[in-house]
């Protein structure tokens, strides 16, 4: 589950992205927007939603500032931003969803899309996805998330893999090298013991359990220990296996024997933001878009926080974001929209990868908040870029970038939310139980979701 | 159920036509609103508990597919078994608890409007900001709660992280927010006890306890009734406290069926699912509240 | 769909007397009683005993103590916890004053959550749903209770009926209508008639009022008929002044359950220039540090504060009009 407010943290590390535009700048139609063929030849007019929100009043700026230049450039096209605050609010969104009121280009959550493609609700893009020039560099695990067999579905916006988000002046306080973070479970172990050491209310290591987050980052873990939460035709749960019970044992291990995962569990999203926040939580499961989140809403700053790789992973669950199509579009909207989308935000050095205005705007530049392009030309360029204009310290996420160049993109399993839903009962159990019984917990766990897999085929 | 009774107009059948006429002009505006926002909506709740639609194509009827995956989930019986069991810590704590605060607040002479005034004030917030607010509290850490129990040289509780005490944390919150209602309305009614009642007790020689048994509970028997059944329908449609402070955890402990029912529609998109769910909830609740309504009907004749 | 009223067990009346009711029939046991002279339980003899009023003094400190640390001190806490620093937040064990009185938290809070925009909104939100609700469920009652036309009783049935619907249930359906109104075909999202509609559909109201009208005396309106008024001059001219106590009962019950609502001005408002305060509120919860937050709460807790302050007497006088036993 990516839950609600990511949107926003997303929105806001738009700015952080980094592309390079073929080498040639920012003028827009340099080789990279097609303005030409697919250019609306009568007006039409489009609803796109997560335009950033008044209390980000920068990044808005910026957004108005997109819409205006695109239209100028197709005047026949007319953009109607839709701000909510935040983009996606669970309980209004399936309603939304169900009654149709969704943008003609509306957010989604990586979470939330093979629900929306198996019923329906979103508009198959394939015939006129040959407008978009930057599909072809894009890595194909990222855009997998939006396929259906050979069918298109959406674009993807952002993207990234999981790692882990440390606190270094934590780590300096506890006696440990914040240049050299953990890189096995082990070490995560004992630097955790190390933070909690330092008195109480501080947590060497955080976990969520709560809100369906719980199975999201078990999930998260299990991939990252080469496990699999389903079987390949996704009919059977499968992670009842070595690496799921590794994953509780793990946790079992520092919330009780070392007791450095704090008393308060049943977290939920912002919950563990807010510990990082306030400087007393050592380290989490995340992506650089937590100290994103952190940075903005919850008082961190920036130089406080490193990113480092999943320890021992080989495999990272993939999260991120994109637009779909109101099923109701009509291919001049649809047109429309996947020119916006290109100028907006696939394109390198315009839109969210237009790093310079960032900077200029006082805006952090520098995480390493999204890969679509990989090792590709875009994607080198895009480095190139974020480390050009950067203003926070490259350094500190120096470890994720290194250590996630060899470690494969995973998608989330189908039904995504009811397996967490089960899962958190699992993860919340091993962390307020002292007795919690992982096998019997992980069996209780695969006869629910293969229930559910069956009932739902 | 026909009324044609003008009891001083026999044969007046023009113009009972005519006062029928007025009535249904005052009560159009009326029927709309409920037709629309009321009627309409539960049959058309009704119907989809018994459909399996996502509003883009057409429903097709599934007849009692929802009711089975509802009740093959694991979460089922747990939801059930919450609801009545907060149901009936709520009662316990929520029900005695302001009945006894009023006998006490009737006694006193002093401070009572202050006393008023902060008893009922926790009703006046919004349950977001109470369930909010305790939420903080309950953190074991830094949390207030635990910081007093310290101070007192208690162990510290878990309050809501250990599936013993979840579901009485939240009755807590429910308690705390919902207490004021009832206190004031058991004042009221025993301001309203004839004080020759008591005065005779006093005299048979009945000591407080008994005056209470055989006096005071008598008298307000009707509103005690009442107040038990209004009580039972509010607190078995228990939502926003694990909604906001548990999610449904540790371990299901705090799922309760409207908890349930919200994820299935809001959070697995699965109206159906939800709709049976409803359906079933609202069977249970129209028991109670038929109940309450055959009460205060005995009690209006 | 009867937000509020039906979940959050708010306050509820059955007036089975209407206390100001016009030239009272005669009644079983009425006693206004003047506070001095009213006798509880223990008798005025045994608190005049030395013994009596210790005893009275004890248990008087007793309650106003345990009141106040049970209902006044979380207040006490939310509006100093919100001047604490995060850091401060998470320190063991807390501190009772905050570290330094610094008021800004309370301006960053007003900012961040746009609190003009939202406080408007509501404002406008309870008063429509209040002249609504009013006018359509004023007319309603007196109709089913002095017009009594055929299948009267069956209508109020059907109206009752759907107190016991949890709003939960009918959420999406309801969703659904407000969205897309059968057969008329307008779509009140983002509008206040998606408040202000299904707050007048309250069946709670309705039986509160015709609970009451049912006691006005039959010869007040039929003196007013024989002078030749009609329903609804009757309704205006007779009926209503002798209703004032359970009108303010009723919109002070739709004002407080509009400011109560949550889920469903969450579905129906979903843009954020449009939502009431407790929505907002909420909605901003998860992107803010605590201290930032408990300045919200604090925030969205005052209108409510306020009104109560201002309102107690019609709100208690409410509870109290209900609760008498005839």
């Amino acid at each position: 589950m990516k839950p609600r407010n990511l949107a926003i943290l997303l929105t806001a590390g738009l700015a952080l992205a980094a592309a390079g535009c073929g080498g040639s700048g920012n003028t827009p139609g340099a080789g990279s927007s097609p303005a030409g063929p697919a250019a609306a030849d009568a007006p039409v007019t489009i609803s796109v939603g997560c335009q950033p929100p008044k209390s980000n009043p920068k990044e808005r700026a910026q957004w108005d500032a997109d819409v205006a230049a695109f239209q100028k450039l197709h005047p026949n096209i007319t953009i109607e931003s839709k701000d909510a605050f935040p983009c996606i609010v669970p309980e209004t969104f399936q309603a939304k969803l169900a009654g149709g009121e969704m943008e003609d280009l509306f957010y989604v959550y990586y979470t939330d899309v093979r629900k929306i493609i198996a019923s329906g609700q979103a508009a198959d893009i394939t015939p006129y996805a040959s407008t978009l020039t930057t599909l072809k560099d894009m890595r194909p695990d990222v855009i997998s998330v939006f396929k259906e067999g050979e069918k298109l579905y959406g674009v993807p916006r952002t993207n990234y893999g999981t790692g882990l988000v440390y606190n270094r002046k934590l780590f300096t306080q506890a006696g440990l090298d914040p240049d050299a973070p953990p890189k096995t479970w082990a070490e995560v172990q004992a630097a955790a013991k190390k933070i909690a050491a330092l008195g109480p209310g501080y947590v060497g290591y955080g976990e969520y359990s709560a809100g369906n987050t719980g199975g999201w980052h078990f999930t998260s873990s299990l991939y990252g220990r080469g496990g699999d939460m389903v079987t390949p035709d996704g009919k059977k749960a499968a992670f009842n296996s070595p690496e799921g019970k590794a994953v509780l044992e793990n946790l079992k291990q520092m919330r009780w024997t070392d007791d450095s995962m704090g008393t308060k569990q049943l977290l939920r999203w912002e919950d563990l933001m807010r510990m990082m926040g306030s400087g007393r939580l050592g380290m989490m499961i995340g992506a650089p878009d937590v100290v994103q989140a952190v940075n903005n809403d919850f008082k961190g700053k920036f130089e406080d926080y490193g990113v480092t790789s999943l320890p021992e992973a080989t495999y990272s669950l993939s999260g991120g974001d994109g637009y779909m199509f109101n099923p109701k579009a009509t291919p001049e909207q649809i047109k429309a929209g996947l020119l916006w989308l290109e100028y907006r935000f696939l394109t390198p050095g315009q839109g969210q990868f237009d790093y310079e205005r960032a900077k200029n705007d006082g805006l952090p530049v520098g995480l390493p908040a999204t890969d679509l392009y990989g090792a590709t030309a875009p994607g080198q360029k895009i480095n190139e870029l974020r480390t050009q204009f950067a203003t926070v310290p490259v350094d500190h996420f120096k470890p994720y970038v290194d250590g996630t160049a060899n470690v494969q993109f995973k998608l989330e399993p189908p039904k995504a939310q009811e397996i967490y839903a089960i899962l958190d009962t699992a993860m919340s159990a091993v962390l307020t139980r002292q007795d919690a019984n992982i096998d019997q917990l992980l069996s209780d766990a695969e006869k629910k979701v293969d229930t559910m897999l069956a009932r739902s085929s | 159920m026909t009324t044609m009774t003008t009891r001083r107009d026999p044969g007046g059948f023009r113009r009972a036509f005519r006062r029928n006429l007025t009535a249904y002009g005052f009560l159009c505006a009326a029927l709309i609103c409920f037709a629309f926002f009321s009627w309409y909506p539960m049959v058309r709740e009704f119907l989809l508990s018994f459909q399996k639609t996502n509003f883009v194509g057409p429903a097709e009827w599934v007849g009692l597919d929802n009711f089975r995956t509802v009740i093959e989930d694991s979460a089922f019986p747990a939801a059930w078994l919450n609801t009545a069991a907060f149901t009936g810590l709520a009662l316990l704590v929520g029900y005695a608890v302001p009945f006894v605060i009023a006998l006490v607040l009737n006694e006193l002479r002093h401070a009572t409007a202050y006393l008023r005034f902060v008893v009922y004030l926790p009703v006046m917030l919004p349950p977001a900001v109470a369930v909010l607010l305790f939420k903080w509290f309950y953190d074991p850490g830094p949390g207030l709660f635990n910081q007093i129990l310290g101070l007192a040289h208690l162990p510290a509780l878990s309050w809501l992280d250990s599936t013993s005490t979840a579901l009485i944390s939240l009755v807590l919150v429910s308690t705390w927010m919902n207490l004021g209602t009832g206190t004031l309305i058991y004042l009221a009614a025993l301001q309203s006890i004839p004080s020759d009642l008591y005065e005779a007790a006093e005299l048979d020689g009945a000591g407080l306890l008994r005056r209470v048994w055989h006096v005071t509970i008598p008298q307000t028997k009707l509103i005690l009734l009442v107040m038990l059944l209004l009580q039972i329908v509010a607190t078995m449609q228990v939502f926003i406290e694990p909604y906001l402070l548990t999610g449904g955890g540790p371990e299901n402990a705090t799922v309760t069926v409207a908890y349930l029912m919200y994820q299935y529609a809001f959070s697995f998109g699965n109206f159906g699912g939800g709709g049976a769910l409803g359906l079933m909830l609202m069977l249970v609740l129209m028991v109670f509240s038929a109940v309450y309504l055959r009460v205060s009907r005995d009690d209006a004749n | 769909m009867s937000h509020g009223t039906v979940q959050d067990s708010g306050p509820r009346l059955r007036p089975s007397r209407p206390p100001l009711a016009p030239p009272p029939a005669p009644e079983k046991r009425r006693r206004k009683a003047p506070r001095q002279q009213f006798r509880g339980l223990v008798s005025p003899h045994t608190l005049g005993t030395t013994r009596g009023r210790v005893i009275y003094w004890i248990v008087l400190s007793s309650v106003v103590l345990g009141f106040t640390a049970v209902f006044v001190f979380p207040l006490y806490w939310m509006v100093t916890g919100a001047l604490k620093s995060p850091d401060e937040l998470a320190r063991i064990p807390p501190s009772f004053f905050p570290d330094e009185l610094n008021f800004d938290v309370y301006a960053e809070a007003w900012d961040q959550l746009e609190l003009g925009t939202f406080l408007r909104n509501t404002v406008i939100y309870a008063a429509g749903a209040w002249l609504f609700t009013l006018a359509i469920d004023v007319t309603a009652a007196y109709a089913l209770s002095k017009l009594r036309p055929v299948l009267g009783k069956a209508v109020l049935g059907l109206m009752l009926a759907t107190l016991m619907i949890p709003p939960m249930v009918i959420l999406l359906p309801a969703y659904l209508t407000v969205k897309d109104l059968p057969i008329l075909g307008f779509n009140l999202i983002n509008t206040p008639w998606a408040i202000w509609l299904p707050a007048a559909a309250n069946g709670f109201f309705i039986f509160l009022l015709k609970r009451f009208f049912d006691s006005i005396p039959r010869e007040l309106l039929e003196a007013a008929s024989i002078d030749g008024a009609g329903p609804a001059r009757i309704l205006w001219s007779v009926v209503l002044p002798v209703s004032r106590p359970i009108i303010g009962v009723v919109s002070i019950l739709a004002v407080v359950g509009v400011w109560k609502d949550f889920v469903w001005p969450l579905l129906v408002l979903p843009d954020s220039d449009k939502m009431p305060i407790s929505v907002g509120i909420s909605s901003l919860s998860a992107q803010m540090p605590q201290n930032v937050l408990m300045a919200a709460l604090v925030i969205a807790s005052i209108p409510a504060i306020v009104i109560f302050f201002v309102f107690q007497r019609s709100i208690m006088a409410g509870l109290t009009a209900g609760s008498l036993k005839g």
